[in-house]
């Protein structure tokens, strides 16, 4: 296979490309557990859930550095209320714009959650913050540079390691939750059909806030990891912009049903992506813009598998 | 001169045999029923006849023409229409928008001469206009013609199907459950109403009913399925006195009493 | 019939009944003071016949994007790259460098333009045949950002990331001559839009979004007038493409590729919802009022002592109103902008005046669950 030959070449290795992708497609399943779990639950597509991230991002932020309105507080303590914020902003929009279309078509509530998105950017926007910086990273925290893995001269970062790890223990617990537990269960419930599940005595309003607040969870989880540099920002938008369509490839890759489909997807679009980059050959001619080789290498995977397998290699329905 | 033929039509959903092994005929200027307890194959069976559903054996003859793996689309330009269990219309557009509509095939211009807004286009859709007129005038539906289909009652809403399925111009009209929501006098009517469509358009039918009376009066031939396969056929009286028919609409052996208590309700 | 229609006091007279001739006249009157502000205040205002040319460009892509989401039902997040590709089209037909290019080279752009763009549209359209709904969606996303990315920064179509030139020709070089050109060129999608409306073709695509398998019934062939919708749907963007070109008179693709081509796309979504799905009328108003949203609110601005604010933070005002009327619309008043204009635009149309909604509007049924997409 050409990728894989040109990958054994002098001056491109495989490991870069691949660490990189493994840390990237961490990124991508973060967010995708986030649409997974709103897609089988609700049915729909939720295009705020980037925003999610980046509220998390930037309220993680005010208070790491504490601006003149806000105090100064621990790292870790920021990152906490970060994603506080975050499940904030995810409980709100349920109560206040998925709960009046409950019952419409679920292209309506897609709309609706793109007006959310665009809403909670243009808010972001506002806010008195230095639009361009970045979170601080976990090992700047830590003080711990030393504690950079090296393999093969590859330097694998303290960050993506927390990224992969976050978004194992994440995957693994939401498994556990839809399969063993009670409200996980309800959820699933709700989601096939609300009058019955509301004949068995469950609450749809509840169980509908809950799983919004989940959601908000793992967008705010997302947002503090991904907010770092090097390429990570707390700008407005920024997750929506660039992270957000690969997501929803990954989640689509896994099933967009599947939770550890969405793990399985981000790392498999994170590893294409990376590879895709690697080899310059891959599409002629496009080296403008330097994420156009990925982008195409990603829609044409998304292409091939909608309209060959439109489960995904996970999930249960088309 | 059979209008409509089908042989050995077989259709399958995964493990289950919705329809096994059905054969009927339906001939010029036929009415003809198709009958059976609910689950039984009938509406599957019209969606493989219309196309919508693909036969895993068997085939549909029109007019001695195989006409099996065409789609809805085309079946309806050669001549077959069908209305659905449900409602089966445009909801959100008016009644005289839904009788243009269902005159797609017959507007005379194709879709990009339609663009250019020429003269032709303008006198077809007025000629268009007036068909649907007469056919609301027919159905004594006039009244109703910029109505949107929100504000009318169930019963207009058939009828205004029906309207539309004549509005394709066809030779064939496959009806499900005309009479559903129904009352007695209202099914009445419509027995009057499609005895006379067959007398002054000349349409074949083949319907799948339940209600006896309005077969029993409407009907020259009828066919009952069970269980996807064919149970009895013949003439409307005999068949709603044969015992297995009975059992399956009623379940269990049926005594002769309750054969002779069927034929009173048409007294 | 012997059943009687107790359910609405609908007045089936009122719509047959057209204006006489002073009823006409009345509405002649009314449209003037509308025709002037269209026609002579960019004549009057050099900074303003800019921002109606933008206006009259979005008004274009508002109307294609009706064509295909509120007529066919199919959702597209991607129109962004059928303007880029109407804009890219036109710009490198043309050619001209820093000359002025002659008419007929400049026909021959606007027309490439609109054939290019219908044509990658059918590519689209293609794809929506076996994907639907929620997943279309995506796909469309998808399809507008690599478009931008992949094609529009390919170094022989963008002047070498430069930007490819793009001067008017001579007869309509000032800004208010190509303001009127734009308009015509408005009137020309409108012109179609009426006609989709009135004969099958629009018949046709508002069947297969309501119910496919009743158009089908119908003897409407379902995948066929899918793709149409797309074609039609793509020609209008590529349109507006050629005239956005020859507006800003260069081609580039900043404007369309990641954060600036994302940031259309969504507003051309908000403009069709907010305007009201199905409802030509509606769609235009709100798409100018998008596109004159900036000068609209500097001009505030300024006047009120608020420009520093507004200018560091214009994109993200727009951006809030823009979703707070969708919001709003798609919650509490799905029929759009155009169901509350709607008694003024029957009333232009010659019928009389009546708050009364008389028709079942396309854009509540089509918001309002009419067609329940299965992902």
């Amino acid at each position: 296979m050409h990728v894989v030959a040109s990958a054994f070449s002098a001056e491109t290795n495989l490991l870069t490309p691949l660490i990189s992708g493994i840390a990237n497609g961490s990124a991508y399943g973060l967010l995708g557990l986030g649409l997974v779990l709103l897609y089988k639950s609700n049915r729909i597509f939720n295009f705020a859930q980037g925003e999610f991230a980046t509220i998390a991002a930037i309220v993680a932020y005010v208070f790491d550095r504490g601006t003149g309105w806000v105090p100064k507080v621990p790292y870790f303590l920021a990152l906490l209320l970060g994603v506080l914020a975050a499940v904030g902003t995810a409980m709100l929009t349920e109560r206040l714009v998925i709960r009046p279309l409950f019952n419409r078509a679920r292209v309506v509530l897609v709309v609706a959650t793109i007006g959310v998105a665009l809403f909670l950017i243009g808010i972001e926007g506002m806010l008195p913050y230095p639009q361009t910086a970045s979170l601080r990273t976990i090992s700047d925290v830590l003080n711990v540079r030393s504690y950079v893995t090296r393999v093969d001269h590859v330097a694998i970062l303290d960050q993506d390691l927390a990224k992969f790890l976050a978004l194992a223990v994440l995957a693994i617990a939401a498994f556990v939750f839809f399969r063993y537990t009670a409200t996980g269960t309800a959820i699933l419930a709700v989601s096939q059909d609300a009058t019955a599940a509301r004949v068995v005595g469950i609450s749809v309003e509840r169980i509908s806030l809950t799983t919004w607040a989940i959601a908000g969870l793992l967008g705010g989880v997302a947002g503090v990891l991904l907010a770092v540099p090097p390429s990570g920002s707390v700008t407005p938008g920024s997750i929506t912009g660039l992270t957000l369509t690969v997501a929803f490839s990954a989640a689509v890759l896994g099933g967009m049903t599947s939770l550890p489909g969405a793990f399985v997807g981000g790392i498999l679009i994170g590893l294409i992506e990376a590879f895709a980059n690697a080899d310059e050959s891959f599409v002629p001619g496009l080296s403008s813009l330097p994420t156009a080789q990925a982008e195409v290498a990603v829609a044409v995977v998304l292409l091939v598998i909608l309209l060959v397998r439109p489960r995904g290699l996970l999930g249960q329905e088309a | 001169m059979s209008v409509l033929e089908v042989r050995d039509l077989t259709i399958r959903f995964g493990g289950l045999t919705a329809v096994d092994g059905l054969s009927l005929q339906v001939n010029e200027w036929e009415i003809v029923g198709l009958m059976g307890p609910n689950g039984a194959g009938k509406t599957t069976a019209f969606n493989c006849i219309t196309g919508f559903y693909k036969a895993d054996e068997g085939h549909v003859l029109y007019r001695d023409r195989d006409v099996t793996v065409l789609p809805p689309h085309r079946k309806a330009a050669l001549g077959i229409a069908r209305t659905f269990q449900n409602v089966g219309m445009v909801k959100s557009e008016t009644v005289l928008e839904n009788l243009l509509t269902a005159q797609h095939t017959k507007t005379g211009y194709g879709p990009f001469k339609a663009l250019t807004g020429a003269s032709v286009v303008r006198q077809r859709e007025r000629d268009l206009a007036a068909h649907a007129d007469a056919i609301l005038e027919l159905l004594g539906l006039t009244e109703f013609r910029d109505w949107p289909l929100g504000s009318l009652s169930y019963g207009t809403l058939k009828l205004l199907e029906l309207g539309c399925a004549l509005a394709t111009d066809p030779d064939l009209l496959l009806l499900d459950e005309p009479s559903s929501g129904m009352g007695p006098e209202e099914s009445d009517e419509l027995g009057e109403r499609l005895l006379a469509l067959r007398r002054e358009l000349g349409v074949t039918m083949l319907l799948i009913e339940h209600h006896v009376p309005l077969v029993a009066a409407v009907c020259d031939y009828v066919y009952v399925l069970n269980f996807g396969k064919l149970l009895a056929q013949g003439d409307p009286d005999q068949v709603r006195r044969h015992p297995e028919v009975v059992a399956a609409y009623l379940g269990g052996e049926a005594p002769d009493a309750l054969a002779e208590a069927l034929d009173e309700e048409t007294v | 019939m012997a059943t009687t229609e107790l359910l609405s006091p609908y007045d089936a007279g009122a719509s047959q009944r057209r204006a006489s001739i002073t009823g006409w006249l009345t509405r002649g009157g009314a449209a003037l003071p509308i025709v002037a502000l269209v026609l002579l205040l960019p004549k009057h205002s050099g900074d303003w016949t800019n921002d109606a040319i933008f206006a009259a460009i979005y008004a274009m892509v508002g109307l294609s994007m009706n064509v295909l989401v509120g007529y066919t039902g199919q959702i597209s997040l991607g129109q962004q790259a059928f303007l880029g590709i109407g804009a890219l089209t036109a710009a490198n037909v043309v050619h001209s460098g820093t000359n002025t290019p002659d008419p007929f080279t400049f026909a021959l752009g606007m027309v490439c333009a609109v054939a290019v763009s219908a044509g990658a549209a059918a590519v689209l359209g293609g794809i929506a045949l076996r994907i639907r709904g929620l997943y279309l969606a995506l796909v469309t996303l998808v399809f507008g950002a690599v478009t931008a990315d992949a094609v529009f920064t390919i170094p022989s179509l963008n002047g070498n990331d430069a930007g490819v030139s793009a001067y008017r020709p001579s007869a309509i070089q000032t800004d208010f001559s190509y303001y009127v050109f734009a308009l015509v060129m408005v009137g020309l999608c409108v012109y179609v839009d009426v006609w989709i409306r009135r004969t099958k073709v629009g018949r046709g695509l508002i069947a297969l979004r309501d119910n496919e398998l009743v158009a089908g019934a119908f003897g409407i062939n379902v995948l066929g007038y899918k793709l149409l919708g797309f074609v039609l749907s793509g020609a209008m963007a590529g349109l507006a493409g050629g005239v956005f070109a020859f507006w800003s008179q260069e081609f580039s693709d900043k404007d369309f590729t990641a954060a600036a081509g994302f940031n259309k796309a969504l507003i051309f979504v908000v403009m069709v919802v907010v305007g009201g799905l199905g409802n030509r009328a509606g769609v235009i108003a709100a798409a100018a009022f998008f596109a004159l949203l900036d000068p609209i609110f500097s001009g505030i601005a300024s006047g009120t002592g608020w420009l520093n604010f507004y200018t560091d933070h214009k994109a993200y005002i727009s951006n809030i109103i823009g979703a707070v009327l969708l919001l709003q619309t798609v919650i509490f008043n799905p029929g759009g902008l155009g169901q509350v204009i709607r008694p003024f635009t029957r009333w232009f149309a010659g019928h009389p005046f009546s708050l009364h909604d008389e028709h079942g509007d396309a854009a509540a049924a089509a918001l309002g669950g009419g067609s329940d997409v299965r992902a």
